[in-house]
């Protein structure tokens, strides 16, 4: 037989404050754990949401980043030539060089930051077809001094408005547009590869991006195994990641952009992921105490009625699971308040380092479902644990002796 | 004849109570004489407990004059106030009131703290006080280790320890059997008798009543007669 | 005058929910000693920072590598006493989980530049002489086992080695630095065989940052004036600042990580004030009628707010000389396990004071409220109890 649970929430009703102030600092742990996952999913959604699998990234042997990476001009075109899985268009094969270089700029936060600036090729909005959007402006002209600016830096770095300029190095270059993507790009700056490079006294591209066609598969082992791993993982045999590991005149690291993306971030999912971990279990503790106590003075108060209960022929299992469920009731409640308490994170702008790649990291919290599905499940589990000893002594306790004690 | 230990001149008190005021004390005239023993005696809800703490101090009339061991209580407030009930007025209630984690020994000498005695005085007198009410031997338990009647025994030893001149008992026998509670009564007779305490005990008890020296009658917030006895049904 | 001894019998009652309560305190004041201190730890290199160096970079960003040639121009600035480059190397030992900074540095005039690194005379000559050997910081030494004589092979992946093999260093000499802005997990290589071997890969390296060490009466500002002037019409321009400027721009880089960091500070120090307002207010439920009591035995409303602050207080203390006696003796293993991306976590003196400070005002805080119905509440009514 079991205890009506009515019983349970009526009590939570009539101790109001103390109800209150658990749920409050159960949501506030909550909210706090949310808030460090939420921008975890805000810089992962940024870098792997644009990741696409039929793209490739190629970058020289033993290259882990772009800023590491480097071809020359001529090497760049030969690679591309010597790809035959790449998709070839009307205009030749959809593949360019991109140069990844750094500006030094003052963002609105106050200090200095070193902003992403990507020189790219006309086969470059190609590729990005119905992926980069024009949103303000124009895009810039082939061969100009004219960059455009994404999205997310605008408000960010005051200086990336349309119709400012920028100077590289010792050349003035006039910002005419304003562009969009749902990944890393929309923080970056971007403009003629051939211009930019020229103007920051560099040499050469970067990398070199294509288009696949279709069916095809790279064989890359998963880049943040070849990173980390003591021994590194070799690509599938027969594979063009494989062919390319081992050409003989223009050897080439190839992943998918998907991969590669993934891996420019391991360092700091690894941190974030850490800390909420940490934050999690020491918080949650904390959490676990402020129930454990709200639901041993709730049992206290109700001694008398426990042993009512008792003494009209209830078994401790029915009363342990009563507790219990009040418990859970007042966990959950803190999970709707955490929800509630996180939510105004989403949307937030943040700037940080990505010390991977020492670049500037614009994104946003992102309170996704996931993150609300974690919450609410971490109360509850916060709840249960903290009712458990408590619900325990309940329905230990003996039917005289709870009559005794009024 | 003595003169007055308690002087009340038109006491009224009244509460507010969802917009309705209660006259619980209207106009209440009362002298008690010094050094003797007053059973109050009324209904329930007739304003016994308040007037009761209205004379200790706890609580402040509406109108009226309230003189208790020659002190105006109107002139009196806050830290003062506090001060005054410590040395002049002890209670007794009938919950006992016993702070459950101190010792017995502890719960005597609290009120003692307010006084200047020094830490080995403090603790003499309150052993003196255990052992007049006749617990010397469980000066170290907790209340829950005590009886009931021996608790509100404990409670008068506390009451007596800083040698208050008024003892404010509230149905101090009302939770406590027939022994116990003739225990409690001997004992207060025994302290208005040989220690010339002014004592005022309320009671729903005609036979605890009886132990008292004089009877005063509580009605619906207005004085009854009151009834002197001759002779007080005196300690076997 | 609150009675003392009630303030400790109170905390006895009820044993387990005393030490749950000092336990969250605790939580609160090693978390707050925590993140704190990765905040100061970023900054330590700015407090660090020796006024008499200056640093030269391009104004493109670290990214940017400077002419050579800079050098002898900087030189020639009056004011100007010393100058020593860095070039990052960027390589790893074995696997990229290996992680840590490589420079190459000119060992005439590093250690002359750095003397908070640390390293015997015979060990600096040695490196100088040869050209493919290195000194690497103690942490290092600790982590790999290496030792002096050792060859430690460092795959360029920056600065690839032109025959397509892994760099090889023999370690001449070991540094350490006891001061925060010199960390000792970097290897420093031979700048001269680094530069000799790009160049005959047909791709010679440029300068990070140029260090310079200004004469001890020269004027910084407009040494830095002379510097950034001198190549205002040159291929590259330079932003020339002192090295706590240079070390504050680097921390502004991590962007609203401190930020972020402080506000789950806050957070912590309302869940846990929130815990111990629970506390108290059942303490308050607990003892109501006992305070009616000692009221009516004489004693002010004043003591019986005291009876309750006091408990609340004592209550955090503890939880606060437990959380400090925590973050203390954690200091050492997290700032082992942090050692890679954290180097040199060390708790502050004034950190602890503001975690200590912290328990205690929330102890106060904690207790107010319920010391304040305390206070206030009738004696008379307190007998009825509430519950
Ligand atoms: N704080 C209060 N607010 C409102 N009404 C009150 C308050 N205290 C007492 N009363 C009312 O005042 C009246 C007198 O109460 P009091 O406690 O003095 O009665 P009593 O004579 O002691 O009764 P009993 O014999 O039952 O103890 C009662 O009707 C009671 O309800
Ligand atoms: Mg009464």
């Amino acid at each position: 037989m079991l205890v009506p649970l009515s019983y349970n929430l009526r009590s939570l009703f009539v101790r109001k404050t103390a109800t209150l102030l658990t749920v409050l600092g159960i949501g506030a742990t909550v909210a706090i754990v949310s808030g460090v996952i939420a921008l975890q999913q805000g810089f992962q959604s940024m870098y792997t949401g644009g990741g696409r699998s039929d793209v490739a990234v190629f970058l020289r042997p033993g290259a882990n980043n772009e800023g590491d990476s480097q071809f020359s001009r001529d090497r760049g075109l030969k690679l591309i030539k010597s790809v035959p899985e790449i998709e070839v268009g009307p205009a030749g094969p959809i593949a360019s060089m991109e140069a990844y270089l750094a500006l030094l700029l003052p963002p609105a936060r106050g200090g200095v930051t070193n902003v992403p600036l990507r020189g790219v090729q006309p086969m470059t909005f190609e590729i990005r077809r119905g992926e980069v959007e024009i949103l303000e402006g124009r895009n810039f002209t082939p061969g100009s001094d004219e960059l455009i600016v994404g999205r997310r830096l605008v408000g960010e770095i005051p200086s990336c408005v349309i119709d400012g300029v920028l100077e590289l190095n010792r050349t003035p270059f006039r910002i005419v547009g304003v562009f969009d993507h749902s990944g890393q790009f929309a923080g970056e700056i971007w403009g003629d590869m051939d211009r930019v490079t020229t103007a920051m006294g560099r040499f050469g591209p970067n990398r070199v991006v294509a288009k696949l066609r279709e069916g095809v598969e790279v064989g890359a082992p998963d880049p943040r195994e070849v990173m980390f791993a003591d021994e590194p993982p070799e690509p599938v045999p027969g594979s063009l990641a494989e062919r390319l590991k081992n050409h003989p005149e223009v050897p080439a690291r190839v992943y998918t952009e998907a991969q590669f993306l993934a891996s420019q971030t391991v360092m700091l999912t690894g941190i974030l992921g850490g800390l909420s971990a940490i934050l999690g279990v020491i918080m949650g503790l904390a959490a676990v105490f402020t129930a454990t106590n709200t639901m041993l003075s709730a049992i206290a108060a109700r001694t008398n009625e426990i042993g009512i209960l008792l003494s009209l022929g209830y078994r401790p299992v029915p009363i342990f699971l009563s507790f219990m469920f009040e418990s859970l009731v007042l966990g959950l409640l803190g999970g709707f308040a955490g929800c509630l308490m996180a939510l105004p994170f989403n949307g937030i702008k943040a700037g940080t380092m990505n010390f991977q790649t020492f670049t500037e990291m614009a994104f946003a919290f992102r309170v996704t479902p996931a993150v609300l599905v974690i919450a609410v499940t971490f109360s509850m589990l916060l709840g249960l644990i903290g009712g458990a000893w408590p619900a325990f002594r309940a329905c230990r306790m003996k039917p005289t002796d709870a009559l005794r004690r009024v | 004849m003595a003169h007055p230990m308690i002087r009340v001149r038109g006491l009224t008190k009244r509460y507010q109570r969802g917009g309705e005021t209660l006259t619980v004390l209207d106009q209440l005239n009362l002298e008690m004489e010094e050094g003797r023993f007053y059973a109050l005696m009324g209904p329930s809800g007739s304003g016994k407990t308040t007037l009761l703490n209205l004379i200790g101090g706890l609580d402040s009339p509406d109108e009226g004059e309230l003189i208790v061991a020659g002190e105006d209580l109107a002139d009196l407030s806050g830290a003062d106030l506090a001060h005054w009930r410590s040395t002049n007025v002890g209670f007794v209630f009938q919950g006992f009131n016993l702070i459950p984690v101190l010792t017995a020994r502890e719960n005597v000498e609290l009120p003692l703290k307010l006084t200047p005695l020094s830490r080995a005085q403090r603790r003499a007198q309150a052993e003196t006080a255990l052992k007049l009410v006749g617990l010397g031997d469980r000066m170290d338990h907790r209340p829950r280790q005590l009886s009931g009647g021996q608790e509100q025994r404990v409670a008068i030893a506390r009451a007596i320890a800083t040698d208050p001149k008024v003892i404010l008992a509230d149905e101090p026998t009302g939770d406590l059997d027939r022994k116990s509670a003739e225990q409690v009564l001997e004992l207060l007779q025994r302290l208005n008798r040989e220690f010339k305490k002014t004592i005022l005990m309320v009671t729903h008890d005609p036979h605890a009543a009886e132990r008292a020296q004089s009877i005063v009658h509580l009605d619906k917030g207005q004085l009854g007669r009151i009834e002197h006895n001759q002779a007080p049904v005196a300690a076997k | 005058m609150a009675p003392f001894v009630l303030v400790w019998r109170n905390l006895l009652r009820h044993p387990l929910r005393s030490v749950l309560t000092v336990l969250c305190v605790a939580i609160a004041v090693f978390l707050i000693c925590f993140l704190r201190t990765m905040v100061t730890t970023l900054n330590a290199g700015v407090d660090a920072a020796d006024n008499r160096r200056l640093a030269v970079m391009s104004r493109n960003g670290l990214f940017a590598a400077l002419p050579l040639k800079y050098q002898a121009a900087i030189e020639s600035i009056d004011g100007v006493e010393l100058t020593t480059k860095f070039q990052w190397f960027g390589g790893y030992y074995r696997s990229q989980k290996n992680f840590f900074a490589q420079f190459a540095v000119d060992p005439e005039t590093m250690f002359a530049m750095y003397p908070e690194c640390k390293a015997p005379a015979e060990q600096i000559e040695a490196f100088r002489r040869n050209r493919t050997s290195c000194v690497i910081g103690s942490e290092l030494v600790k982590e790999f086992g290496w030792k002096i004589g050792d060859t430690v092979p460092i795959i360029g992946s920056l600065n690839p080695h032109p025959e397509d093999k892994a760099w090889e260093f023999q370690v001449a000499g070991i540094y350490h630095s006891d001061v925060p802005n010199f960390d000792n997990r970097t290897l420093f290589l031979h700048w001269e065989y680094f530069e000799e071997t790009l160049k005959a890969g047909g791709n010679p390296p440029g300068v990070g940052v140029f260090s310079i060490k200004i004469e001890r009466d020269a004027d910084a500002a407009r040494v830095i004036a002379d510097v950034e002037a001198a190549f205002e019409d040159s291929e590259q321009r330079v932003d020339c600042s002192t090295e706590a400027e240079f070390q504050r721009q680097f921390v502004t880089m991590f962007g609203n990580v401190p930020k972020f960091l402080g506000w789950i500070g806050s957070g912590v120090v309302v869940v846990i004030l929130l815990a111990c307002i629970n506390t108290m207010l059942m303490a308050l439920r607990d003892q109501a009628a006992e305070i009616g009591v000692l009221k009516s035995l004489g004693f002010t409303d004043m003591s019986m707010f005291m009876l309750l602050v006091a408990q609340s207080v004592l209550l955090c203390l503890l939880g606060g000389a437990l959380g400090l006696g925590i973050a203390a003796g954690a200091e050492a293993p997290i700032s082992e396990f942090m050692v890679k991306m954290f180097p040199g976590f060390a708790i502050h003196n004034d950190t602890f004071l503001l975690a200590g400070a912290a328990a205690l005002a929330i102890g106060l805080i904690a207790g107010a409220a319920p010391a304040w119905r305390a206070r206030n509440m009738p004696c008379v009514e307190a007998f009825r109890g509430t519950d």
